[in-house]
């Protein structure tokens, strides 16, 4: 028997999430890379950010690393902006690793929206925020239905809303978080990425874990898996492309480039991965 | 084998399964509720072959368990006991209706399809006529935008729906049409057993015999091994070659449709014969 | 600071926390007591409990203050806070008539066993803002009720375990102010207390509906452990005990505008009696780590309803009523109605419609609202993606067009 002073431990510093929860996450973490794209139900906790602020992907960040990582957090692309500073100076204090910003340093890379331009290798591992990980949601409302579906990967509604999209719009109208086939099994939704970065996910050399804190799923691509974009054979998967863009700071084409607009109607365009702008202007 | 379905012993009892609930149900008690113990005995000791390019019927009013045989065949539910064969389906050695809910519902994708009495039982009323055929074109490993287009308008053509209303909603489409495009659908992936579930009910007079000419037609054409559920003798007469009466969750008389319209031998096969006959 | 600059991002979250703490900690005014937030604003500690699913009432003052009165947010707080903490032990489940109650009422009949206790609620008075200047109303309750005994803050239960508010008990239906039962649970006042004799404990309408067969029974051994909705993830098929969970955490508007939208579908609702609307304070014991034996630790406060509604659907038992059950930390008994309603819908409904998983996957307020304002957050990578197929979509129409 022992006291309840004793069962309690010590006070110490607080953490932000205690460690059998990380267990817990860890354990539904390996789960989901033995069986790819399967969506694992796990005890999701409340993090010290909203649900939907990347709840999921926090928990799943904290469950992995240590004082020895070097973190890099990107939202849209970006280390600067406001809440991937917040995210980035969580974990830090909460674990004291190295805050990273250069994709080819960093050992952990929590993301949400993006994959960065510099392809990643077997010794990093992505980190996805997953604001609704369910892709059959654009066709089935009832839940146990789509679990059902997903159990007997039946997934012949989904192509139905493809040929249906296809036949009023004449082109694929589905922008970012393109639904794909992950090693010719499970249908997942890779996150509102956007299509361009879809073909970064197949046969990568890196694992990316998806931490859906909301909806309590955390999800895997392991490193040599195959990541199809749900696309007729006839009708080749189109990425977001604008002819004669170019980014304004750093002259790229070939990355994913977003939109500068101004009210005079010019338009121009800059790298979404400030990481990779950046390094790209020193290198010009 | 001779057939490409077979059904044996089939039985299906809502509430208690025992065999308490089976003495006093059946059409020599009128009536399939069970005194001992308050189950419905909706069907009871079903057995039938259908042969390719062989339609049977079974005829009965509502409750005789008829839908009932019906849907258990089709995997919509589980029956209490009995087993089916498909000669489509491990060369007609294995029991279908003990396969998992995964592979039930695979065998409806090309080798049982079925057409319901309600078009909305069977196809999805926002979806396109075109895109209700690409659902079971994709779910048999179809993945070529134009090669699928190519057959739902072969489909439709072949049902008689005209072209010109391939992309529209099925919901915009009339009851009889609605009910080709089912057809169209159920026909998609060319299999061995089609089960027809009260096909024209519902619909106009001669909206049904439009349906009832196509139907005849494909049924001669295609080779299929049909089974057709109806109340009315005028529709089992028109499609079927042999057929089987049920009253009460028990079939009660078999023949060839043609001998058994003209000579019924139970008193309630003659019964409903005298109402088709009116 | 840009809200998203390319490397002004930290500096503009370090100067909207500094603006917070100046609002937080700075100003004019004077500083707000914990023991001021349990004592003039119980309600709103309650609900943060409640939502929180943590009974706290200092933390969920202390909440309430750093979330500048924010309900949603200061049980976002108490959530957060419940993840750093280790479990030490799990308690004892405790049965619902160890309610000591500080009041009861059963619209459901006039004279129930037990009788009725209005205690303190705010349904009959004047929905009027009082605006006596607050000395002459000091004043004014002093000359009116010169009682000895301080009363007690909303919370304070927990510490001595006897709530001592001035509540009236009576036996025949209308509460007159000279009965008056203390706070120790014996009888002051000289009237029926129902079988138990325990006015604070009256006996349960639920006992007695059952005595004359009125009710089914569907009380089932199949959902034995109570299902731990912050350790297991909830989903439509889970046992009730999660169901239930879960709407004593949602959001109280959430689970109020569901009850009440479903009062306008069609055969989805009849006319409820709450048979019982309890509030008082129940037990909190758990296993002595030493002797094994049940200790109490505590008391939490909660309101109790036990909702009664007709069965009239065809496979239902027509000859009998049956029952909707709602439980949540504090006084809150909007939301403990409307859960228990829901409780029954979801029942009856019996997976015919939508219901159910509305219920488990919708009412939770701090994701509802989490979820709602992530879409501050900036998205402009993926909208670059909806304008790039809106594109897409113009020249294929155009290319149509000209063909």
């Amino acid at each position: 028997m022992r006291t309840v002073t004793e069962l309690a431990g010590t006070g110490g510093p607080r953490g932000i999430f205690d460690e059998l929860s990380k267990r817990e996450v860890r354990r539904a973490a390996l789960t989901a890379v033995a069986v790819p794209g399967y969506q694992v139900p796990f005890g999701s906790r409340e993090m010290p950010v909203a649900r939907g602020w990347g709840s999921g992907g926090l928990q799943v960040t904290l469950a992995l690393v240590g004082p020895g990582d070097r973190l890099k957090v990107i939202d849209q692309g970006e280390d600067g902006g406001v809440n991937a500073a917040n995210l980035r100076r969580l974990v830090v204090g909460h674990v004291g690793c190295e805050e990273e910003t250069d994709t080819r340093r960093a050992t952990l890379i929590q993301s949400r929206h993006r994959i960065p331009e510099t392809p990643l290798r077997a010794d990093q591992t992505l980190v996805l925020q997953v604001p609704v990980p369910e892709p059959l949601r654009a066709v089935e409302h009832d839940v146990r239905e789509q679990r059902r579906m997903h159990a007997q990967e039946d997934y012949a509604r989904m192509w139905v809303g493809l040929y249906e999209d296809l036949v009023r719009n004449g082109v694929v109208t589905k922008s970012a978080g393109y639904p794909c086939m992950v090693n010719g099994r499970y249908l997942i939704s890779p996150t509102p990425i956007p299509r361009f970065d879809v073909p970064k996910l197949d046969q990568a050399e890196h694992l990316t874990l998806f931490g859906a804190g909301r909806e309590k799923r955390i999800y895997a691509v392991p490193p040599h898996t195959r990541v199809e974009p749900l696309v007729f054979e006839d009708v080749p998967f189109e990425v977001e492309h604008t002819p004669g863009a170019a980014c304004r700071h750093c002259g790229a084409t070939a990355s994913y480039l977003v939109e500068v607009p101004s009210m005079d109607g010019a338009v121009a365009w800059v790298c979404s991965d400030t990481d990779f702008c950046t390094r790209n202007r020193e290198v010009r | 084998m001779s057939w490409a379905l077979k059904v044996d012993g089939l039985g299906r009892v809502y509430g208690e399964q025992g065999p308490r609930s089976l003495p006093g149900t059946g059409p020599e008690h009128g009536t399939s509720v069970s005194p001992a113990t308050g189950a419905v005995v909706a069907a009871w000791d079903v057995g039938f072959e259908v042969a390719p390019g062989e339609a049977l019927g079974i005829v009965g009013e509502s409750g005789s368990g008829k839908s009932t045989v019906m849907r258990c065949v089709a995997g919509d539910e589980r029956p209490s006991r009995g087993s089916a064969y498909l000669s489509a389906y491990d060369d007609g050695r294995t029991d279908v209706l003990a396969l998992d809910d995964g592979a039930r519902r695979r065998l409806r994708i090309d080798r049982v399809a079925v057409v319901y009495q309600d078009p909305a039982a069977g196809l999805d009323l926002d979806t396109s006529a075109g895109g209700n055929i690409a659902e079971r074109l994709t779910a048999a490993g179809g993945r070529h935008f134009g090669r699928i287009r190519e057959r739902a308008a072969e489909l439709l053509e072949l049902t008689e729906v005209p072209l010109s209303r391939m992309d529209d909603p099925v919901r915009t489409f009339s009851g009889g049409m609605r009910q080709r495009v089912q057809i169209a659908k159920a026909l998609a992936n060319r299999p061995p057993v089609l089960l027809l579930d009260e096909p024209t009910t519902g619909l106009d007079a001669s909206v049904a015999a439009g349906v009832l000419d196509l139907l005849r037609n494909l049924l001669e054409r295609l080779g299929v091994a049909a089974v057709v559920v109806s109340h009315d003798f005028g529709v089992i007469e028109m499609l079927t070659r042999r057929v089987m009466v049920m009253q009460h969750g028990r079939v009660v008389e078999t023949g060839l449709t043609d001998q058994l319209l003209e000579d019924p031998q139970h008193p309630y096969s003659q019964r409903l014969v005298a109402a088709a006959r009116g | 600071m840009g809200y998203s600059g390319a490397s002004g991002g930290h500096e503009a979250v370090l100067a909207a926390e500094k603006l917070v703490e100046r609002r937080r900690y700075g100003g004019a005014s004077a500083w707000l007591g914990i023991d001021q937030i349990t004592g003039r604003l119980g309600l709103a500690v309650d609900r943060v409990m409640g939502e929180g699913g943590l009974w706290a009432p200092e933390l969920a003052a202390r909440a309430l203050r750093q979330a500048e009165g924010d309900v949603q947010e200061a049980a976002q707080l108490i959530r957060a806070h419940r993840s750093t903490v280790p479990r030490v032990a799990y308690s004892e489940p405790v049965h619902a008539d160890e309610l000591r109650i500080s009041r009861r009422i059963s619209p459901a009949f006039r004279n129930p066993p037990g009788s009725q206790l209005l205690g303190r609620t705010l349904d009959y008075v004047g929905r009027l803002l009082d605006l006596m200047p607050e000395d002459q109303a000091r004043a004014r309750l002093q000359a009116a009720d010169p009682s000895p005994e301080p009363v007690p803050a909303a919370h304070d239960l927990t510490a001595n375990g006897h709530p001592t508010a001035n509540d009236h008990v009576t036996a025949n239906g209308h509460p007159t102010a000279n009965d008056h039962v203390t706070g120790n649970g014996h009888e002051a006042g000289g009237h029926d207390g129902g079988a138990h004799g325990d006015p604070r404990r009256p006996p349960r309408l639920l006992r007695l509906l059952r005595s004359m067969g009125m009710v089914v029974d569907r009380r089932t051994e199949g959902d034995p452990e109570p299902y731990d909705i912050t350790r297991a993830p909830i989903r439509p098929g889970v046992p009730r005990s999660a169901r239930l969970t879960a709407m004593a955490r949602a959001e109280t508007g959430a689970l109020v505008h569901l009850w009440y939208a479903n009062t306008f579908q069609p055969g989805r609702h009849n006319h409820e009696f709450p048979g019982e609307v309890r509030h008082g304070a129940l037990p909190v014991r758990v296993r002595h780590p030493l002797t094994g034996a049940p200790v109490t630790v505590t008391e939490v406060r909660v309101t109790e309803v036990e909702t009664i509604d007709d069965l009239d659907r065809a496979e239902e038992d027509r000859s009998r009523l049956d029952l909707g059950y709602g439980m949540c930390f504090g006084h809150n008994e909007r939301k403990a109605i409307a859960m228990a309603g829901l409780d029954l819908l979801v029942h009856r409904d019996a997976g015919r419609t939508g219901v159910e998983q509305e219920v488990l996957l919708t009412l939770d307020g701090i994701e509802a609202s989490g979820f709602l304002e992530h879409l501050k957050l900036p998205h402009y990578v993926d909208f670059r993606s909806v304008l790039d197929r809106k594109r897409a979509v113009r020249a294929a129409m155009e290319e149509a067009v000209a063909r």
